[in-house]
């Protein structure tokens, strides 16, 4: 382990790096198919006390209006998701792989899977699940969030600089025409504030 | 500090850390998709390894195939090179097997509608809860109105399986298209007519002149068959093409006879007529083997030279110049059968007149004739016998009506569809689909659809989405060709002029299925526990199905593997030996140009014409082909292969077009007859190379679903333009060339002269 750094030092709380632990594996879980195992209204106060802290109002309001508005959340959300990600009429919006975007043809298991999955190796990691390909948002935020638990702080940033964001953006374009559902509108805005660089 | 965190600025994350949300405990909730694992540094799964037993389905071919796999990847498919029937070839289409594989739009898991059907809502759902759901309702529907109230519509290797179950359930309805829509005729009239069926098995390296009758290999690639038909030419065999269109056989003929539409069996009717009157035919083989040879002369009596001319609109110096060409090389002729016979509505009888060429030339079980190949065999899955209130067989509605008698096996599926929308002669109340994508293969989309909407349950199973799976009640995600086991192909090496040999390779998986997608054979199992059948099932998994199959052959899986997917052994040659008669499986134990079982069943004897219907005014018959890089709708999205060819090019007579102003790359729809326009648009091309009054497009464009992201409304679909239907009285197979059509451009309809 590396040492923790001044600024955790001069807190008692959790470790910077820790903490984006957590909100990475919260995004990651954002990202995952909708199941009753986790989403819950724990899940979701979590969300929406995470918004409240960030400061961002406007995004936990819509958060707070679908809620009260939408009986069966789960499968409100299972409906959309899969609209969204899986396979849909009248067609799938936005595959959430990375290698849909980052190679010359849209497809899974491309060169850049490979890239990705041999990056979680080198860094001591593999994916659980050998069916779902690499580059599945979901994973590489998990992933993300595994680096920043063993504070691999500059293999986290160099991830994301190299292999998250480059389909990440083309992602979000695809996306955003169709974001209309206040969960996945907010949980991509979320994933890009924790992503995006500095203006 | 340290760590350079710029948005993600620790101000924020501190004020998350410090405010205390419980995010690890609800993260904790959940599970993790990625986890420890021993360091691999990099390079270390860069080695490709070759993994053998791949039989490709991009086709119904069957080419043996090698995956170069890449850690999980697979990144390239090559014939297997021990393969002697396609050798280290593979078609375009074959190659881009990959894309299918990786194509992001594939299914993925099973899912619900909770939609409408045709406008799907999907919900993903779990494997238990939609097996769940297909065994309650399929269940409800044998409860009310027992087996017979399920229809089965399905296509490929993957079925092999579920149909046994569906039988041992004693559902007496099944539809296949490669019969109802393609090949059905062309088996039937062979069986009835020589007693065997030949499929493609037509020595065209070994012969000396071959007959190719709307057959247009080069466009239908299917490889050791197109081989075929080059080293024949190679060899210096003749090639006659008989064609409207100037295809990519006709392109290598010796003789193309541009032949006006729906012709073809007058034009048959007349090459046999010369030959009789000149006495050229192979008379003591017709003599010896055939019935009926003296009635057959007198009935072809009227096809002279001159009316066959005449009416086939071809010079009658062609019609002698072919007969000639055929009589002189006969019996080392290929009279190709063909394959896809659908075409007038009056193709059985077509194809009887082909067979009865063939006999009196007797152009088989020789070289360059088609021939009986020797294969090896293998076994068959069943379910247990078990007694069914109702006979399946006698429950089937062709056998209920007394309808079709000569049908190829399965019911006809527009009396399955009239069936489904009528609830008579009994409601059908659930329909599966396996592998198939009926919009697409039956005329009469309309009908199609009303039959859908008003079913209880559908479930549909399919490896991509299609147009058909929008209808799904329960959609589920079959693992394609290369990630699963269960066909076996059985061939010999593809020139039988060749040492004989024969060759065995049963379909493994060259790589593990993604997501949740599942065999047909741990499908149907987990279908039938649920449907209280478990005592009942035959075999545990898919590999104990193909090693199943094998018993037979003394091959396990675990041989086959260890000698690279392919079995060879020496075969023995199909041409007769000198002495040796040939036998025919016929009621009469001889080649049947008179028939009495189809006069029995009140239906010529002799094979015989009858018109085809003439285009109205101002429209051309629209006929329809293969494109060489797509099997019909199912490549439809594949990236690679629309790439290469992403429509379907409007050939229209360049004259024609002419008058019409239309030139190439103009985008045009078409219209038909009864008003029926077509959904999306598509490209002309003006040629010489077809005749006037039709025009040609290839089949399998113009997807309706959008989920299929490539192929989406790109050409034309020729299906949603065939609203009339012709179904003949000896199979029940309705033709597919027999709607007219014309050209609407920038909204103005324009008609096509004559």
């Amino acid at each position: 382990m590396k040492p923790d750094t001044d600024f955790n030092r001069e807190t008692s709380s959790p470790s910077v790096s820790t903490t984006l632990a957590d909100i990475f594996a919260f995004l990651a879980l954002l990202m995952r198919y909708p199941e009753k195992s986790f989403f819950d209204d724990e899940f979701l106060d979590t969300l929406e006390n995470l918004l409240d802290k960030l400061d961002l109002e406007p995004l936990r309001q819509k958060i707070s209006v679908w809620r009260s508005s939408v009986d069966d959340q789960l499968l409100d959300a299972q409906v959309e998701y899969t609209r969204l990600f899986i396979n849909a009429a009248p067609h799938l919006i936005a595959p959430p792989y990375g290698s849909v975007y980052l190679e010359s043809e849209r497809s899974l298991q491309g060169k850049s899977t490979e890239t990705t999955r041999d990056f979680y190796r080198r860094y001591g990691f593999d994916v659980v699940n050998k069916a779902e390909p690499a580059d599945h948002i979901t994973l590489e935020l998990e992933f993300l969030s595994c680096l920043y638990r063993q504070e691999e702080i500059t293999a986290a940033e160099t991830f994301v600089r190299t292999l998250f964001l480059p389909w990440f953006e083309q992602f979000y374009q695809q996306l955003m025409p169709e974001l209309r559902h206040p969960l996945y509108e907010v949980s991509i805005q979320l994933i890009s504030y924790f992503v995006q660089e500095d203006q | 500090m340290a760590i350079n965190l710029t948005r993600r600025n620790f101000l924020k994350t501190a004020s998350i850390a410090a405010a205390g949300i419980p995010l690890s405990k609800v993260v904790a909730k959940a599970g993790t998709g990625i986890a420890k694992a021993p360091l691999i540094p990099p390079g270390s799964f860069k080695h490709t390894k070759t993994v053998t037993g791949g039989i490709c389905e991009m086709c119904f071919w069957r080419c043996q195939l090698v995956g170069k796999v890449r850690g999980d990847r697979l990144v390239k498919l090559e014939g297997n090179p021990k393969s002697i029937d396609n050798g280290q070839n593979l078609c375009a289409r074959g190659n881009a097997g990959i894309k299918l594989v990786y194509d992001p739009d594939r299914l993925k898991y099973p899912m619900k509608n909770i939609g409408k059907r045709g406008a799907p809502k999907w919900q993903k759902i779990s494997w238990d809860e939609a097996l769940n759901i297909c065994a309650d309702k399929l269940q409800t529907t044998i409860d009310k109105y027992g087996p017979k109230g399920i229809a089965v519509w399905y296509h490929g290797a993957s079925t092999h399986y579920p149909n046994a179950y569906f039988d041992y359930l004693g559902v007496p309805n099944k539809y296949e298209p490669a019969f109802y829509q393609c090949r059905g005729q062309t088996a039937m009239a062979m069986m009835q007519t020589l007693g065997f069926v030949p499929n493609e098995d037509v020595d065209m390296p070994n012969s000396k002149a071959m007959l190719l009758v709307g057959c247009h290999i080069g466009e239908n690639i299917h490889l050791s068959h197109v081989k075929n038909f080059l080293k024949g030419l190679e060899n210096g065999s003749k090639a006659v093409v008989v064609d409207p269109r100037f295809s990519a056989a006709a392109a290598k003929a010796h003789i193309w006879v541009k032949i006006k539409p729906g012709m073809d069996t007058a034009f048959l009717l007349g090459l046999m007529n010369y030959m009789f009157d000149k006495g050229i035919y192979n008379k003591s083989f017709a003599k010896k083997y055939c019935l009926g040879l003296n009635r057959l002369k007198k009935h072809v009596a009227e096809w002279t030279v001159e009316k066959t001319a005449s009416e086939c609109d071809i010079p009658a110096a062609q019609i002698v110049e072919v007969a000639e060409l055929l009589a002189k090389n006969a019996p080392n002729v290929s009279i190709h059968p063909g394959r896809h016979a659908a075409w007038y509505g009056n193709d059985f009888q077509r194809v009887r007149a082909n067979a009865c060429l063939t006999a009196i030339l007797g152009a088989m079980d020789c070289p360059g004739g088609i021939v009986r190949i020797k294969r090896m065999s293998s076994g068959h899955v069943h379910w247990p016998e078990v007694e069914h209130k109702e006979d399946p067989e006698e429950m089937a509605l062709a056998e209920l009506e007394e309808k079709f008698p000569f049908r190829p096996p399965g019911t006809p599926p527009e009396l399955m569809r009239d069936t489904m929308i009528s609830g008579k002669p009994y409601p059908i109340k659930s329909l599966i689909v396996w592998g198939t994508n009926s919009i697409k293969t039956m005329p009469r989309q309309e009908r199609t659809e009303k039959a859908l909407a008003n079913m209880d349950f559908i479930l549909v199973t399919d490896v991509t989405p299609t147009d058909i799976t929008m209808w799904a009640d329960i959609l589920l995600p079959e693992a394609s060709y290369l990630e699963r086991y269960d066909h076996i192909e059985k061939g010999t090496q593809w020139n039988q002029g060749d040492t004989p040999q024969q060759f065995l390779s049963a379909r493994m998986p060259l790589i593990d299925p993604m997501f949740e997608r599942k065999d047909p054979v741990w499908m149907i199992n987990e279908l039938a526990r649920r449907m209280g059948h478990e005592k009942d099932i035959p075999v545990k998994n898919q590999e104990e199905f193909v090693n199943h199959l094998l018993k037979e052959t003394g091959l396990t899986i675990a041989k086959l593997r260890k000698l690279d997917g392919i079995y060879i052994q020496p075969g023995e040659s199909p041409y007769l030996k000198k002495g040796e008669e040939p036998k025919f499986d016929t009621d009469s134990g001889k080649i049947e140009l008179y028939s009495e079982a189809m006069e029995d069943e009140d239906f010529p004897a002799l094979p015989t014409y009858t018109k085809t219907a003439e285009p109205p005014k101002g429209f051309a018959r629209m006929i329809y082909g293969r494109s060489p890089v797509h099997t019909f709708n199912r490549t439809a999205n594949n990236a690679w292969l629309v790439r290469e060819i992403p429509e379907n090019p409007l050939w229209i007579n360049d004259e024609s077009a002419q008058k019409m102003g239309l030139k190439d790359g103009d985008r045009v729809f078409l219209e038909n007859q009864d008003g029926k326009k077509s959904v999306s648009s598509t490209v002309v091309k003006t040629t010489p190379g077809i005749r006037k009054d039709c025009v040609f497009i290839a089949h399998g464009f113009g997807t309706f679903n959008p989920a299929m992201t490539v192929g989406y409304h790109k050409g034309i679909d020729d299906n949603e333009l065939n609203t009339i239907i012709n179904r003949e009285g000896e199979t029940g197979i309705s033709g597919m060339r027999i709607n007219f059509v014309r050209v609407v451009k920038d909204g103005k309809v324009i008609d096509i002269p004559a």
